[in-house]
C-alpha cells in the first residue's frame, strides 16, 4: 500500500471535516477509524481549531507525519454532512486510495451552496422572527428585517475580504446598531433595543461558547480553551460594536 | 386567546431557525428538523416555567430537550448531531442578556452591569451543561452497546 497517499487522504479528510465546521473529537476519530479501517494499527491525529497532525507508523516500522495549517473558516453544515457520510462509506467498506482520494475532492469541489439572495432572505426573516420572538412589534420587526439584511451583506462582503471575526463582529453589530436606531428616531420602530437584539442574534457567539465548552469537557483543553477565549472576544466585539453605534447617536441627537 | 398569545414565541422561534438553518447551508428536511428543534425547545422552556421558575434552569430543561431531539435526528438521518444542534440552540443563546450587559457598561452602571453579566454567564453555562449532559450519555451508552456487543461474540 502506497501509504503516503494513504497520509494525505487521511489529512485531507480532517482538513474538510474541520474545515466545515466539526467538533474536535469528530475530526480526531474520524482520522483515526479511517487509518484503522486501510489497516494502520496505531495512529495519532492531533487537531486544534487551526492545525491538523496526523502521524502513524506504517507496519515497516516507518513514522509518516503531517501538518496541516487552518486558516479561519466558518460552518457549512452540507459539506460536514457529506465528508462525515464519505467518512463512513470509507471505513466500512475501504475504497482503493485513488478512488477515495477522487470521491473526497469531488465533494470539495460540488459544494452547494444557496444562492446569495436567498442567505440575504435568510437573514432578514431570521433577524425580523427573532424581534418578534423578544416581543417586538411588528414595525420593530420589520425594522429588524432592514438591519439583518445588512448584517448578512457586511457579513458576506467580509468574508470575501477574509477579515478576521472580532472585526467583522464588531463592525456588523454596529451597523445594525446604528441603523436601527436611526429608525426608531425617525418613528418606524418602536423599541430599539428589541430590534438590536433580535438582529444581533446571528453575530453572537452563543453557539461558539457551547462548542468551546463541549469540547473543554470533552478533554481537548487546547482546543477548547482557544475556541472559549475565541468566544468570548467574539462576544466582547458584538457588545463593542453596539456599544460605538450607541455612543455615536446619542452624540448625534442626544438620546 | 391568552395561551395562544403565549404560545406565539414558539412559532417565532420555528421561523428564525428555519432562517438559520439557511444561513448555516442546511439543506432540504434538515431545515425543517432544525425549524422543530428551536421550536420544541422553545416550548420546554415556557413549560418548565411553572415548576422551576428561573430562566436558567429552565434554559438547562431546554437545552435537554434539544440536545436528546437532536441526537434522535441525528441517528435518524445518519448525520452529525452538531448542525441540528447548532442552530435549534439558537433561541436559548442569551443575545438579550449580552445587550443589558453592554448598556449598563456604558452607562457606568457597575452593579446592574456585574449582575446582569454573571446571570448571561449562568444562562451560557446552563446550555452548555445541558447539551454536555446529554451528549456524554449518549457516548456512554454507545461505548456500552459497543462492549456487550462484543463479550456476546
Amino acid at each position: 500500500m502506497d501509504y503516503d497517499l494513504l497520509l494525505n487522504l487521511a489529512t485531507d479528510l480532517g482538513y474538510g471535516l474541520l474545515e466545515s465546521g466539526a467538533e474536535i473529537y469528530r475530526v480526531e476519530e474520524s482520522i483515526q477509524r479511517l487509518l484503522h479501517a486501510y489497516g494502520v494499527k496505531q495512529a495519532d491525529p492531533f487537531v486544534i481549531p487551526n492545525c491538523i497532525i496526523v502521524s502513524f507508523a506504517t507496519p515497516e516500522g516507518k513514522a509518516m507525519t503531517q501538518v496541516r495549517r487552518m486558516p479561519s473558516h466558518g460552518t457549512d453544515v452540507d459539506l460536514l454532512e457529506r465528508y462525515n457520510d464519505l467518512c463512513r462509506r470509507l471505513c466500512r467498506e475501504p475504497l482503493p486510495l485513488e478512488e477515495a482520494r477522487a470521491q473526497l475532492h469531488a465533494i470539495g469541489e460540488t459544494r452547494r451552496l444557496y444562492p446569495l439572495p436567498v442567505t440575504l432572505c435568510a437573514y432578514t426573516g431570521a433577524s425580523a422572527a427573532f424581534a418578534l420572538f423578544f416581543s417586538g412589534s411588528l414595525r420593530d420587526a420589520l425594522c429588524a428585517g432592514v438591519c439583518g439584511l445588512a448584517i448578512g451583506l457586511a457579513v458576506t462582503g467580509m468574508t470575501r475580504l477574509h477579515t478576521s471575526l472580532f472585526f467583522k463582529s464588531m463592525l456588523g453589530a454596529a451597523l445594525s446598531a446604528f441603523i436601527a436606531l436611526v429608525l426608531t428616531y425617525l418613528g418606524i420602530g418602536q423599541h430599539s433595543e428589541r430590534i438590536i437584539i433580535g438582529a444581533l442574534m446571528a453575530l453572537v457567539p452563543g453557539i461558539m461558547f457551547t462548542n468551546a465548552i463541549r469540547d473543554v469537557m470533552a478533554g481537548d483543553m487546547v482546543a477548547g480553551i482557544s475556541k472559549v477565549a475565541d468566544a468570548l472576544l467574539t462576544g466582547v466585539a458584538v457588545a463593542l460594536g453596539t456599544a460605538m453605534a450607541l455612543g455615536i447617536t446619542r452624540l448625534l441627537w442626544g438620546v | 386567546m391568552e395561551t395562544l398569545h403565549d404560545l406565539a414565541p414558539v412559532l417565532f422561534a420555528f421561523l428564525a431557525c428555519g432562517g438559520f438553518a439557511v444561513i448555516y447551508n442546511i439543506h432540504g428536511p434538515g431545515i425543517l428538523i432544525c425549524a422543530f428543534g428551536g421550536a420544541l425547545g422553545w416550548l420546554s422552556y415556557l413549560l418548565s416555567a411553572p415548576i422551576l421558575q428561573s430562566d436558567i434552569s429552565q434554559t438547562l430543561v431546554a437545552a435537554i430537550v434539544i440536545s436528546a431531539y437532536s441526537e434522535c435526528m441525528a441517528r435518524v438521518r445518519k448525520c452529525p448531531v452538531t448542525g441540528y444542534l447548532l442552530v435549534a440552540i439558537f433561541p436559548l443563546v442569551p443575545g438579550g442578556g449580552i445587550y443589558y450587559t453592554m448598556e449598563h457598561a456604558i452607562n457606568g452602571e457597575n452593579a446592574l452591569f456585574l449582575s446582569s453579566f454573571l446571570h448571561t454567564m449562568g444562562v451560557a453555562g446552563a446550555l452548555a451543561v445541558g447539551v454536555l449532559l446529554v451528549s456524554s450519555a449518549v457516548r456512554m451508552w454507545g461505548i456500552f452497546r459497543h462492549r456487550t456487543l462484543l463479550q456476546r461474540r
